[in-house]
């Protein structure tokens, strides 16, 4: 690492020389003074960077798109329809989304229109120098500093009471083509001391988080199958299927597919008989109550309880471990703040705690 | 890469098969199975402007790669396929997912038990040990709600002299064939042979649970007992997320499960354990 490791006096440089080649992505705050990531940023706006400013969403529409086509049909055939993309840079993105990012990489690793999207991603990350608001990443192993092979190039910042003599920002080239994507750009080569000084940030932060060990707990009373089923129908009786949580969830994959028809003008008989059709997907949350609902009225997970309980399983069983080597929260705690029924994570994991340990 | 756009199939045949059920032939236009297709898996049919949805084969390709799909009027979806023609073209994109576990069959004696359209999933295998000369170990009882709901009229016919083939009727059959396929499962056990070595079943899941359990008391075990689970499907593979039976999808894992499998799988959900769902055909 210490090879592709790098100083920085202003972030602005490295900025400037990744537009020449990426279209820029970063924070922004946009007309209603929301924070949001925004596509096609002005490389000149000064973006929003670290743990003070945690959009409410996540990047994960940038990979996997809120609404996409798939495939058309003319009549006769299908046809794929290929994503266009251009190179994008995402400019400071938080560990713990770099985490989530990482573990879609994994789940969509087969999925064409993703992998097209994300090869064209340059993913810049920042380490984060104080706990934000809902976020408890470290207690999922997520944060606060970014984790390793999560992104091509990490901007940590090098200073302690505002002021450091050795250097204020230290940028890792974790990739080839994070390394290639500052290719040119003059940098003093990084030391040891360096990274010393990184890790004593880090540990300084780690210590600045609110005692979460609830979080834990609970994680291990839901392993255990010990939560009981009616703190499942009280907590579910809150849940308006809104589906924020699963939008804001920056590592929710579930996606419905629907079809846009151009009909034929003179036939009002069938819908079947559209000349030109188009197959998009759209993100979906199974805590719809249709999400499982089969076209008999069958539908598997007709009690809240039922839809309740599989969010916090997808998030959080030890049955995903094998095949994302960790859970599926990354500790961001958007669900926390948008939930309107107050049963997003820090509640809903207080909850099993309190009542299980009792 | 997974492939989500289908591959362009035409209606070749299509006829009436029970109340609300057609029977249909598709062919493949301008491509050829390139993979062999197992007995139990499905395919996505992509009915251009009206959706998608999970089907089962009832017959494997023949030689120009002609294969069956029994498909009952349920939805919006299949309410537009059965406006179609001989003809009309459709996307199709297959096999998916795990089929039933033929090879272990070997020299078994085999129960199935199925329920209104869960016949379909379960015709290619019965087809597969008849081929085989083994329909002498099959047992098939098949529950459906009335005469007319009874589908598969003409492989019932094939079949009715090379297995042992009972059926029930909710209304209208006589005391000895009347009710669900599981008030008769004891009965059919203890005539027809004792104790299966392996049960395949597809139906309502409240039936099939409900047949997992008599056989287990009778003395099966839960790794003897297989069934086909039936799920909402946006993808066929292992995307989309609807299909989800707590952490498998059954569009991949599935659809057929060993019964100890699903067993431990929904014992991992503590609010779908508690939940039964309601009896009723498809
Ligand atoms: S479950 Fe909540 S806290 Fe965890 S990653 Fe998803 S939105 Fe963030
Ligand atoms: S099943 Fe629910 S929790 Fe899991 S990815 Fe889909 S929407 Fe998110
Ligand atoms: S049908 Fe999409 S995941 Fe199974």
């Amino acid at each position: 690492m210490l090879n592709h490791s790098y100083l920085l006096k202003d972030l602005d440089i490295l900025k400037q020389h990744l537009a020449k080649f990426y279209s820029m992505v970063q924070i922004e705050k946009d007309a209603n003074g929301e924070e949001r990531w925004t596509d096609q940023s002005d490389p000149d706006t000064v973006g929003l960077f670290g743990h003070k400013h945690l959009p409410s969403t996540s990047p994960k529409g940038f990979l996997f798109a809120e609404k996409e086509a798939l495939y058309k049909f003319d009549g006769e055939t299908f046809e794929s329809i290929t994503p266009q993309v251009v190179p994008k840079v995402l400019f400071g993105v938080q560990a713990c989304d770099l985490t989530a990012i990482a573990y879609q990489d994994k789940f969509f690793k087969q999925d064409p229109y993703y992998q097209k999207r994300r090869e064209n991603i340059l993913l810049v990350g920042i380490d984060c120098e104080s706990p934000c608001t809902n976020g408890f990443c470290a207690e999922v192993k997520a944060g606060p500093h970014v984790n390793d092979n999560t992104a091509d190039l990490v901007v940590s910042r090098l200073t302690v009471n505002g002021s450091n003599q050795l250097a204020e920002w230290l940028v890792i080239a974790e990739t080839e083509k994070g390394q290639n994507s500052i290719k040119g750009l003059p940098l003093d080569k990084a030391h040891k001391a360096h990274f010393i000084l990184r890790n004593r940030l880090l540990d300084k932060m780690r210590s600045e988080f609110a005692d979460y060990s609830y979080i834990n707990n609970a994680i291990e009373y839901l392993n255990d199958n010990a939560v009981p089923q009616h703190l499942w129908e009280e907590m579910s009786v809150r849940c308006l299927s809104c589906s924020g949580c699963t939008n804001l969830c920056p590592t929710c994959s579930c996606y419905s597919t629907y079809e846009i028809a151009e009909k034929q003008p003179d036939n009002v008989i069938s819908e079947t008989k559209a000349v030109k059709t188009e197959t998009l997907r759209v993100w979906d949350s199974c805590l719809f109550e249709g999400f499982q609902r089969e076209a008999s009225g069958h539908n598997p997970a007709q009690q809240a309880a039922q839809r309740v309980e599989r969010f916090w399983f997808h998030k959080f069983s030890d049955e995903y471990l094998t095949e994302f080597q960790r859970y599926g929260c990354v500790g961001c705690g958007r669900c926390e703040q948008t939930c309107p029924g107050t049963i997003g994570v820090h509640s809903v994991m207080k909850r099993i705690n309190q009542e299980c340990c009792s | 890469m997974l492939q989500l756009t289908p591959q362009t199939i035409r209606i070749v045949n299509i006829y009436d098969d029970g109340t609300n059920a057609k029977h249909f032939t598709f062919e493949p236009k301008g491509f050829v199975h390139d993979k062999p297709i197992g007995i139990g898996q499905f395919f996505m049919l992509t009915l251009p402007g009206a959706g998608l949805a999970p089907f089962t084969y009832t017959s494997l390709p023949d030689e120009n790669g002609r294969f069956n799909a029994l498909i009952r009027k349920v939805g919006r979806l299949t309410e537009n396929l059965f406006s179609l023609k001989e003809g009309d073209v459709l996307g199709y994109n297959g096999p998916l997912g795990n089929g039933w576990p033929v090879e272990q069959f070997e020299d078994k004696k085999v129960l199935i038990v199925a329920g209104g359209c869960g016949l379909a999933p379960v015709a290619t295998t019965i087809d597969y040990l008849i081929n085989n000369n083994r329909g002498e170990s099959v047992t098939l009882l098949y529950g459906a709600r009335d005469l007319g709901s009874q589908v598969l009229t003409k492989e019932r016919a094939r079949w009715q002299t090379k297995i042992t083939l009972c059926e029930t009727l909710e209304e209208g059959a006589d005391n000895a064939h009347s009710g669900l396929p599981t008030q008769h499962l004891l009965q059919t056990i203890k005539e027809y042979g004792g104790l299966p070595s392996i049960v395949l079943t597809c139906g309502p899941e409240v039936m099939m649970k409900a047949v997992a359990k008599t056989c287990i008391d009778s003395g099966l075990q839960s790794s003897d007992v297989w069934m086909s689970v039936e799920r909402r499907m946006r993808c066929g593979v292992g995307l989309c997320g609807h299909c989800y039976v707590a952490n498998s999808y059954a569009c991949k894992q599935g659809p057929a499960y060993r019964y100890d499998d699903y067993l431990s799988l929904n014992n991992k959900m503590v609010s779908t354990q508690q939940h039964q769902g309601a009896f009723q055909y498809c």
